[in-house]
């Protein structure tokens, strides 16, 4: 299945992976604001999602770039 | 190898410790509610706990290390792109829809959203395959008490039945969530331990990597190339990392049931997503032990590298700090299976004999039935130990039983939420086909789980779509509160939902 692939070169691994992590980023903050506190008691900054995810995206690029 | 001393005494402190504070939380259980959702009263930070102790078994410490000794960093996948952005989706895509729906079980969301066929074809692979690891978690830690505390292996299973029984049956999903908040610490301190001694041990980052690469070039490298049989990259991102992960981060009903008993539909998303900051450095406790064994080892072969993790506590640990180490082992055992007992009790309670036996009893009655049916799979899996131990590869079939039909079920889930189109029979008809496709590319051409679940997942979404465009749109009032797009107050949701429950549906 994959031979015709086989000579695809390893750094588009890193190509899709570090796109992903991007698309997930952009994609968390078009997530309405109002969604993202829904049922929260208060609207701190510390509770925002999207400041949560894009930190664990960030830190997932990171350690793809790396290794 | 047995351990004596201060060490023994750590590992039966901890064993006894745990059932202990877990039967505390027997005194919040008065319903149904309680008993399986802990009364949606647990908040995000041990949500987030409780979902990697769940997802952290022994066999991960030791399947995760043997692999990061064969292959080096590129096992670390399955914490990273493996798990991360497919956490992060499953709390904004599923996890607010199952905690506004008000449903026990994933099957029973579909249930609702598809029709009861889709609801019991879930709910009876989910509930055979966790009963089924059950069996699997029982016979591991009888192997090893036995071969760590030197107890008999049948007397070590029912000392581990027994210590997870006490606590799953009385305290329910909030005593199942709060040990595994204590038992996550326990093996991060064991595993932490571990490692920093190991890394003294070989001179640190830059002394592991020069004893291991000479002879392993690849080791540190994330992505292996296409002909690596084991971790292909593009298996990895799109397999594993576009349908598995996924599926196994926002479908998995021992996974996304703690998000279902959440205070509120914030902690529920916080949890899931809060949970991958320690998932994130679960490699440092499963992944460097592999390449630490291997920098001070490299001699073990064949099966003889899955005994990485085991020997590096015998060999570097000091007395205090092995009993510490294995300990961590015994937490990361003893959380799988309390969390399985209790979602395959949810989901034989609920998606089973309260949609087929009884269904219109006092809550009074269903908490009883909980309880019981936790006491049945407790003595199942005694019983079902020794099973697997003529069948070793019985852990792999279950795994490979769970990628044939994971692919299927993120499709009909996602589509279910996303697409108000999809029709009770396109969801029917879509995962009957995925799964259909997985079996035939497994049997037919023996490809890698990766490629058959990205395959099965595609096939799956094809057959929804055009089964759904040639039948009859569901009602509108029966998507709301369900579909993206169609959510509404939660009061209304709250009205529609209990009018469905007292149909039956």
């Amino acid at each position: 299945m994959i031979n015709w692939l086989a000579g695809i070169p390893l750094l588009w691994g890193k190509i899709f992976a570090v796109a992903t992590f991007v698309g997930v980023i952009i994609w968390v903050w078009f997530r309405p604001k109002s969604f993202i506190f829904l049922g929260a008691p208060d609207k701190h900054k510390w509770r925002d999602l999207r400041i949560w995810a894009s930190i664990l995206m960030i830190i997932q690029i990171i350690v793809y770039l790396s290794f | 190898m047995h351990i004596g001393g201060i060490d023994f005494f750590i590992v039966v402190a901890y064993l006894v410790a745990i059932p202990v504070f877990g039967v505390y939380f027997k005194k919040y259980v008065k319903t149904e509610e309680d008993y399986f959702l802990a009364g949606r009263m647990l908040p995000w930070w041990v949500i987030s706990m409780s979902i990697i102790g769940t997802n952290i078994g022994a066999y991960d410490y030791v399947g995760a290390a043997g692999g990061a000794y064969r292959f080096g960093i590129a096992q670390a996948n399955y914490e990273w792109i493996g798990a991360i952005p497919a956490m992060v989706l499953s709390a904004f895509l599923f996890v607010p829809y199952y905690w506004k729906a008000g449903v026990y079980t994933v099957p029973e969301f579909l249930g609702k959203r598809y029709n009861i066929g889709v609801r019991v074809i879930e709910a009876i692979l989910w509930g055979t395959f966790l009963a089924c690891v059950l069996g699997v978690f029982f016979w591991a830690s009888g192997l090893m008490l036995n071969e760590y505390l030197g107890i008999p292996i049948e007397f070590s299973i029912i000392i581990t039945a027994a210590i997870v029984g006490i606590y799953t049956i009385t305290g329910g999903l909030a005593a199942v969530a709060m040990t595994d908040v204590v038992q996550l610490l326990v093996m991060f301190i064991g595993g932490i331990a571990l490692t920093i001694l190991g890394f003294w041990t070989v001179g640190g980052w830059s002394g592991m990597v020069s004893r291991i690469i000479p002879a392993h070039p690849d080791h540190f490298k994330l992505f292996l190339p296409l002909s690596n049989p084991t971790y292909p990259w593009l298996g990895m991102i799109f397999g594993l990392a576009f349908v598995l992960s996924p599926a196994w981060w926002g479908c998995h009903q021992a996974i996304i049931q703690r998000t279902l008993g959440a205070r509120s539909e914030w902690d529920a998303k916080a949890g899931m997503l809060f949970a991958a900051f320690p998932k994130m450095f679960i490699p440092v406790l499963v992944v460097l032990p592999g390449l630490l064994a291997l920098s001070l080892n490299p001699n073990l072969v064949g099966p003889d590298m899955d005994k990485a993790f085991p020997w590096l506590i015998r060999n570097l640990l000091p007395t205090g700090l092995a009993g510490l180490a294995f300990a961590a082992f015994i937490a990361a055992l003893i959380s799988s299976v309390d969390s399985t007992l209790n979602s395959a009790a949810t989901l034989w309670t609920r998606d089973i004999y309260q949609r087929f036996f009884v269904k219109n009893a006092s809550n009074k009655h269903y908490l009883k039935v909980g309880r019981i049916l936790t006491f049945a799979f407790v003595l199942w899996g005694i019983v079902f130990a020794p099973v697997t131990k003529k069948f070793p590869g019985i852990y792999v079939a279950m795994q490979t039983l769970l990628s044939i039909f994971q692919g299927p079920t993120f499709a009909i889930t996602l589509l279910g939420i996303y697409w108000k189109r999809a029709t009770q029979w396109g969801g029917l008809f879509g995962l009957l086909g995925g799964v259909g496709i997985s079996t035939f590319l497994f049997a037919s051409f023996h490809w890698s789980f990766l490629y058959v679940a990205w395959w099965s997942f595609i096939g799956a979404i094809v057959i929804n779509i055009i089964v759904s465009l040639l039948t009859r749109p569901e009602p509108i009032e029966k998507l709301e509160g369900l579909v993206y797009g169609l959510v509404m107050k939660d009061k209304k949701i709250q009205d529609i939902l209990s009018k469905r429950a007292e149909g039956g549906e």
